[in-house]
C-alpha cells in the first residue's frame, strides 16, 4: 500500500510538473497583448517602443522563458503563487478570498448528484423499463444535455422576474453569514449537481442491473430478506466503485463547469476569476488557476483509487 | 410582418434589409433618438458646487458600474473601469457642474485668468484644502499632476496627454497660484474642457515620487476628494466614506458610498439594479433599462458618450480600398438607421456622421439626415455608391476581404454580420469574418493584419480638435486605415488654433466635407448610455451629459 501510495504520488507529481509547462508555454504562445487590459484602448495605441519594453520588463515578461518559468515554480514555493498583473495583488490573496465559495458548490454539487442520482439510479435498476424508469432516464438525458449556464441564466433571470429576486453582489463566507452563502452556492450547487445527478443515474442503474443479477443477491432474497435490506446491504456496495470513480471524474467537469456557471449566476469564485483573467490575459492568474485545479483534480483521483481498497476488501495495492 | 408579405415578391424570401430590420426588432422598444440641446460651452468662476438646501444628510448610496479595473492609475486610464469607483475620492482643478455635466466651474482652482492672447492660463487654487493623509494640497501638486500628464515618464502612458500638447512651462507662482505658459494659443474652450476633465485628477507630488511616478498597482493614493478609501473587493465592491474634512463644505451628502461592479450592458447588472441592490446603475443594457422605465419610482435617463462605433478599412494592404470611390461607396451603403436597430437590444446607438452629431459645429441632426448615407431611405445612396465603384473600376465588387471583428463585444458580432450582409447585397463586397478577442484585434489592426476592422474608439473631449487629431490624425495612434489627406491636414492645425467660434464652425464643416469624400473610417454609430436610479436618490440627472468621465464624484448627491 505505502510503495502504492508512494508510487501514484510520484505520478502525480509529474503530471501537474506536465500541466504547468503546458498552462506556462500555451499561455506564451497564444496571441493577445496583455498591455491592452493594462493600459485600455487609447493608452496602448499611444505607447512608443520605449514604453512597450519598460513595462514588459516591470512585468517581468522579458525574460527568457526559462526564467519566467523558474521565477513561477519560486513563487509558487513560496506560497504567494506570484502576482496579478494588473491590480497587484497576489494569486494566494484571490484563492484564499474566493476559493471557499467555489469549494462550497462543487461540495454541494457532489452532494445533490449523489441525492439525486443514485435514489434514481435504484428505482430505475429495480423496476426496469417501467414508467418511472422511463422517466428517470428521460430527464437523466435531459440534465446531461442542458448546458449548465444556460440552466443558470434561466434561474437568474426567472427569480429575477418572478420574485424579483437577486442573490447578493459580493462574497460572503459561510462563517460570516450562513445564510447569504446559502443564496450565493445553490443555484451553481444545484445546477451542477442536477447534471453530475443524471450520470451517476445512469451509472448506479446500469451497475445495479448487473449487481442485482449475481447470484449473491439471488442468495439474499432467497434467504427471505427484506427488498430494502437486500438492495442496502447486498447490492448497492457492490455497485458503488464505478460510481464513485465517475464522482472522481466528474468533479473535473465541476471544475471546468463551475467557470461557466459562476459567470451565469454572477458568482464571484474561482471560475469567474479564471474568466476575467482569461480576458485580461494576467498570464499569473490564469496559469496558477489552471495548476490549482489540475492539482484538485489530481489529488480526488488519487483519493478515489485508495478508497477502492476501503470499500472493497478484495481490493489490494501492493 | 406586413411589410414583409407585400415587398417580398418571391414566397419565402425575406430580402436582406428587412431581415436585419426584424432581426434588430427583436424584443420591444424604440431607440431613442437623441436632441439633446448643443453643448454649453460656459464656464462660471462664481459656481462651485453648493450642497441643496433640501437635502438629506447621511445614509449610503449603492452604486452600481463596472469597477473591475486592471488598475488603479487614473491617468494612465481610459475605462470607466476607473474613472467610476475612483473618482469620489479625487478632485480637478476644474470640473464640469453636475447640474448640466457641460458648464465649466471652479474645483480646486476658486478662480483662473486668461491672458489674451490665449498663452497663459492662471489658476488660484484654494486655501486649507488636505489630502486623505492630512498633507496640504499646494501648486507643486498641481505642477507634478500635469507635468505627468503632460510629459509622462517612460513606462506612463497617459492618454490625454495630446490635450496638453501646447503646454510649455508649468510655474509655481506662489503655493496656491500656479501658471500654464502655452508655446500657441487653443481655444480657451478647448484648454477648459482639458483641465475639466474628470481624467486630471490633482494627486499628492509625494506620491508620484514615492511610487517613481507609476500608480498602477498603488489601489489607495491620496485624493482631496469627497470619499475617502474604505475597503475594496476585486470585481465586487469599493467602500467609500464621507471625507469629514472636505474643503467643500457641508459636501458630500452621504455618509457611505458602496460601488458594486457591475459589467457593462450586462444581465447581471441590471437584475442588480431591478431587484433593488443598487439605488442608481450606469451603462444598463437596453432591455433593464427599459424595464426599469417602466417601473414605479424609477427615473430612467439617456445621455451621449464620448464614443464612435466603426469600421476600418486598411488603405495600404488592399490597393480597392485605397482608392476614396471605393470608401466613400461603402460609406454610402450603411445602412445606419438598420444598423442601430440590429443592436437595439444590446447597446442603445444614435446614428452619426465623422464628428459627434450632437457636438454644437458638427452638421446639425436635420441636414445630416438629409445627406447620402444617413437617409432612412438608402436607395438614391447605393445609386450613388454604385456609381463610384464603377467609376473606380470595381463595378463588380471585391472577393475576400478579410473582417476583423472583436469577439467579446456582442454589438460588434452583430453589426459584423449585418454590414457584411449589405456590403455584399448593394456593392457585392464579399468578406470573410474573422472574430478575436479585443487582445488581439488591437495587435492585429496595429499590425494591419486586416481588410475591414471594426471596434470603437473613445475621445477625452467633444472637442473636434481632439477627435480629428486622435482618430484620424496622420500616424495618429488609431489610425487603422492608415489613411491620409493632404487637405484634411491642412485644415487641422487651423481649426485647433482658430479662436473665433464662428469661422471655427465654417473649418470643421470644410474638415466634415473631406471625410464624407474621403473616408478615414466608416462610422456606423454613436454610443449613449442609459442611467437608472430610484427616486429616492437625488441631485443627479445625466439627460445633459456628455460621457461618463467628467460627472462621477457624487458629492451633491443625496439619498431620502
Amino acid at each position: 500500500m505505502q510503495k502504492y501510495l508512494i508510487r501514484r504520488v510520484l505520478f502525480a507529481v509529474v503530471t501537474l510538473f506536465g500541466v504547468s509547462i503546458s498552462i506556462f508555454v500555451i499561455m506564451r504562445v497564444l496571441p493577445g497583448d496583455p498591455l491592452v487590459a493594462i493600459l485600455g484602448v487609447e493608452g496602448h495605441a499611444r505607447m512608443t517602443p520605449a514604453d512597450r519594453e519598460r513595462i514588459m520588463a516591470d512585468l517581468g515578461l522579458s525574460a527568457p522563458l526559462p526564467v519566467q518559468y523558474v521565477r513561477w515554480l519560486r513563487d509558487i514555493g513560496s506560497g504567494q503563487l506570484g502576482k496579478s498583473f494588473f491590480r497587484g495583488d497576489t494569486v494566494a490573496e484571490q484563492i484564499m478570498h474566493r476559493g471557499p465559495i467555489s469549494a462550497e458548490i462543487a461540495i454541494l454539487s457532489l452532494i445533490v448528484s449523489w441525492l439525486v442520482g443514485l435514489p434514481v439510479g435504484i428505482l430505475s435498476a429495480f423496476r426496469p423499463n417501467s414508467i418511472p424508469d422511463a422517466v428517470a432516464r428521460a430527464l437523466s438525458v435531459l440534465f446531461i444535455a442542458i448546458p449548465g449556464f444556460w440552466l443558470g441564466m434561466l434561474i437568474v433571470l426567472a427569480s429575477l422576474f418572478w420574485f424579483g429576486y437577486k442573490t447578493p453582489m459580493v462574497i460572503v463566507q459561510l462563517w460570516q453569514n450562513p445564510w447569504e452563502n446559502l443564496q450565493i452556492v445553490i443555484g451553481p450547487g444545484i445546477v451542477l449537481g442536477l447534471a453530475q445527478g443524471a450520470y451517476i443515474a445512469r451509472m448506479s442503474r446500469s451497475c445495479l442491473l448487473e449487481v442485482i443479477g449475481e447470484d449473491f443477491v439471488r442468495t439474499a432474497r432467497a434467504k427471505g430478506l427484506k427488498e430494502g435490506l437486500v438492495v442496502m446491504r447486498h447490492a448497492l456496495p457492490n455497485a458503488l466503485l464505478p460510481v464513485i470513480t465517475i464522482s472522481g471524474v466528474l468533479l473535473g467537469f465541476v471544475l471546468g463547469g463551475s467557470v461557466a456557471v459562476e459567470q451565469a449566476f454572477g458568482v464571484p469564485g474561482l471560475g469567474r476569476a479564471m474568466v476575467s483573467a482569461v480576458i485580461e490575459r494576467d498570464i499569473i492568474v490564469v496559469q496558477n488557476l489552471v495548476l490549482l485545479y489540475a492539482v484538485i483534480f489530481v489529488l480526488v483521483n488519487v483519493l478515489v483509487d485508495l478508497s477502492y481498497a476501503w470499500l472493497d476488501p478484495r481490493i489490494r495495492y501492493s | 410582418m406586413t411589410d414583409h408579405t407585400s415587398k417580398s415578391e418571391r414566397p419565402g424570401t425575406l430580402d436582406r434589409r428587412t431581415f436585419l430590420k426584424n432581426a434588430g426588432a427583436v424584443g420591444a422598444g424604440a431607440i431613442v433618438a437623441s436632441r439633446l440641446s448643443a453643448p454649453a460651452r460656459a464656464a462660471a468662476q462664481d459656481a462651485t458646487v453648493r450642497p441643496d438646501p433640501a437635502a438629506k444628510r447621511g445614509g449610503t448610496l449603492r452604486y452600481g458600474i463596472h469597477s473591475a479595473s486592471a488598475h488603479f492609475d487614473v491617468h494612465q486610464s481610459g475605462t470607466v473601469a476607473n474613472i467610476g469607483p475612483q473618482s469620489p475620492m479625487y478632485d480637478t482643478l476644474l470640473r464640469r457642474s453636475p447640474k448640466d455635466g457641460q458648464t465649466i466651474i471652479p474645483d480646486l482652482a476658486e478662480r483662473w485668468e486668461i491672458a489674451p492672447d490665449g498663452k497663459k492660463y492662471t489658476f488660484h487654487l484654494r486655501k486649507g484644502v488636505k489630502f486623505h493623509d492630512g498633507a496640504d494640497f499646494t501648486a507643486e501638486d498641481v505642477k507634478a499632476t500635469y507635468e505627468r500628464i503632460c510629459r509622462p515618464p517612460k513606462g506612463v502612458v497617459i492618454p490625454r496627454t495630446p490635450l496638453f500638447a501646447t503646454v510649455g512651462e508649468i510655474v509655481v507662482v506662489n503655493p496656491h497660484t500656479i501658471e500654464f505658459r502655452m508655446t500657441e494659443p487653443r481655444p480657451k474652450a478647448y484648454m477648459l474642457s482639458s483641465f475639466a476633465s474628470g481624467w486630471n485628477i490633482i494627486v499628492r507630488k509625494k506620491t508620484l515620487e514615492d511610487n517613481g511616478g507609476n500608480l498602477r498597482q498603488v489601489m489607495n493614493y491620496p485624493g482631496t476628494g469627497p470619499f475617502k478609501h474604505v475597503e475594496r473587493r476585486d470585481k465586487e465592491i469599493w467602500i467609500q466614506e464621507r471625507n469629514p474634512n472636505y474643503w467643500n463644505k457641508g459636501l458630500p451628502l452621504v455618509d457611505r458610498l458602496e460601488i458594486y461592479h457591475g459589467f457593462p450592458f450586462s444581465p447581471e447588472h441590471g437584475a442588480a439594479f431591478l431587484a433593488g441592490k443598487t439605488d442608481y446603475a450606469r451603462l444598463l443594457d437596453p432591455i433593464s433599462w427599459r424595464k426599469a422605465k417602466e417601473m414605479k419610482g424609477v427615473t430612467a435617463g439617456v445621455f451621449n458618450q464620448s464614443v464612435i462605433q466603426a469600421f476600418w478599412t486598411n488603405m495600404q494592404r488592399n490597393k480597392a480600398l485605397a482608392d476614396p470611390k471605393v470608401r466613400r461607396a461603402i460609406h454610402l451603403v450603411m445602412d445606419r438607421p438598420t444598423l442601430v436597430e440590429v443592436v437595439k437590444d444590446t447597446a442603445p446607438m444614435q446614428v452619426g456622421g465623422f464628428v459627434y452629431p450632437f457636438h454644437e459645429m458638427s452638421t446639425p441632426r436635420a441636414e445630416l439626415e438629409k445627406k447620402l448615407g444617413y437617409q432612412k431611405d438608402i436607395g438614391p445612396a447605393v445609386q450613388e455608391a454604385k456609381r463610384l465603384m464603377k467609376e473606380a473600376g470595381y463595378a463588380g465588387g471585391l472577393k475576400n476581404l478579410e473582417f476583423l471583428v472583436r469577439g467579446d463585444i456582442a454589438t460588434f458580432k452583430l453589426w459584423a454580420v449585418a454590414i457584411q450582409a449589405m456590403l455584399k447585397e448593394h456593392l457585392n463586397i464579399e468578406s470573410n469574418l474573422r472574430t478575436v478577442q479585443t487582445s488581439v484585434w488591437f495587435d492585429e489592426a496595429a499590425a494591419g493584419n486586416f481588410d475591414l476592422a471594426i471596434s470603437a474608439i473613445v475621445s477625452s473631449l467633444m472637442d473636434p480638435s481632439d477627435i480629428f487629431s486622435a482618430w484620424y490624425g496622420k500616424g495618429g495612434p488609431q489610425n487603422y486605415s492608415r489613411w491620409s489627406n493632404a487637405s484634411f491636414y491642412e485644415l487641422t492645425p487651423q481649426i485647433e488654433k482658430e479662436l473665433d467660434d464662428n469661422k471655427r464652425r465654417v473649418l470643421v464643416r470644410k474638415a466634415e466635407e473631406i471625410l464624407e469624400n474621403d473616408p478615414p473610417l466608416i462610422p456606423i454609430s454613436y454610443e449613449q448610455i442609459y442611467d437608472a436610479w430610484y427616486d429616492k436618490v437625488h441631485g443627479q440627472n445625466p439627460s445633459t451629459f456628455f460621457g461618463i468621465y467628467d460627472v462621477v464624484r457624487w458629492d451633491n448627491v443625496w439619498v431620502s
